[in-house]
């Protein structure tokens, strides 16, 4: 398995930028909720590029999404 | 090439895949002002997709499909490629030509629309590589535009054959070297929108898809023009991220940096396009 991306709830509702939401390579993988304010990773479908990690980190210095082993794998 | 198609009995809406029932209640359908800006909240017309994580290219047809004024009326043509693996995946009409007469079969597809639906809006738009436009294609492509024929033709320039293992096409840039290239190629990178241009096209783009904003004003101007006036023709760099031996997260980085250099943002239209295109801000839909 691989590292898929997870977004930092606390950090992204700090902002309201979406850009991850839209360089993100994959169709509804990276959504973003209104209700929440941060957006969100539907892990099954992330090829965990890492490109969103790119866009928030390296590029707008916000440090909002990170790579994780995910939950359903990391136990095994 | 109806709504209609998307729409599910209800007999059937228990069984049905959530996939298949967000395309009915979640898509962005008879909207012109659909946009990228859906992309957050929407279901999208492409369903998960086989090409390589990070690639570019999937990048710049999430754009593209997202930014469609009439979805429900456009069929795709497109053509053997990186592309073609993903047209299974679009819940639009597609059409796989052999590989590069894609314009010839829009042409075609075109002229029949017409005739066959006088008082609808149907728009053709042909998705394909450098390899298909250029080279294969290139009698078909510039056929079409000497036509003016009323289609949208999308260049999807990653400068290599990439999904046959990096031969050098058209449009590879000179001295580049790839693993069936050795030698690196000899010849200059075709300057295939300055052919468009003088081949009759009415509205030209060349751009990279770091802008996704950018990328949706661009496909909205070149199908509007290519409704009203003739052909329009958008060159998109979107490099194989594989075959130049990046990393899967240094596309966009990639992009941005042919930004500022061969893939400078660059739109040419002529006086027709421009009244097109001018009719349309007015009406709030650029």
């Amino acid at each position: 398995m691989y590292y898929v991306a997870e977004v930092i709830n606390e950090e992204c509702s700090k902002y309201n930028c979406k850009q991850c939401t839209l360089f993100c390579p994959e169709p509804n993988t990276l959504m973003y909720t209104d209700d929440e304010h941060h957006a969100y990773v539907i892990q099954e479908r992330c090829k965990g590029c890492a490109l969103c990690v790119y866009v928030c980190s390296t590029l707008l210095k916000r440090n909002a999404i990170h790579m994780v082993m995910p939950e359903v794998h990391a136990e095994k | 090439m109806s709504y209609k198609i998307y729409e599910i009995n209800e007999e059937f809406l228990d069984v049905m895949p959530q996939e298949i029932k967000d395309l009915q209640f979640r898509a962005t359908w008879g909207n012109p002002k659909r946009g990228v800006m859906d992309l957050p909240y929407s279901k999208e017309l492409i369903e998960e997709h086989s090409l390589c994580a990070g690639c570019p290219e999937s990048m710049a047809l999430r754009y593209i499909l997202a930014s469609l004024p009439n979805p429900e009326d456009t069929i795709i043509v497109n053509s053997t490629g990186c592309t073609s693996l993903v047209f299974p995946h679009i819940a639009l009409h597609t059409v796989h030509s052999l590989f590069g007469n894609q314009n010839a079969v829009a042409s075609g597809i075109k002229r029949v629309l017409e005739w066959r639906f006088p008082d609808k809006v149907k728009d053709v738009v042909v998705l394909a590589g450098d390899g298909a436009t250029v080279d294969i294609g290139l009698d078909c492509t510039l056929q079409s535009f000497f036509r003016q024929e009323k289609i949208t033709t999308i260049c999807f320039d990653n400068e290599v054959y990439a999904n046959t293992g990096g031969q050098e096409s058209g449009l590879t840039v000179k001295g580049h070297v790839f693993k069936m290239a050795p030698k690196g190629k000899q010849w200059d990178k075709v300057p295939f929108w300055q052919i468009a241009i003088d081949s009759g096209c009415h509205y030209v783009a060349r751009l990279t898809v770091s802008s996704p904003k950018k990328v949706e004003t661009v496909i909205k101007k070149a199908i509007y023009v290519a409704r009203e006036v003739g052909p329009t023709y958008v060159h998109l760099y979107t490099p194989c991220i594989l075959e130049i031996g990046l990393n899967s997260d240094d596309g966009l980085d990639e992009m941005r940096q042919r930004d500022k250099e061969r893939f400078a943002f660059f739109e040419y239209m002529t006086p027709q396009a421009q009244e097109v295109i001018e009719r349309k801000k007015e009406e709030g839909l650029l």
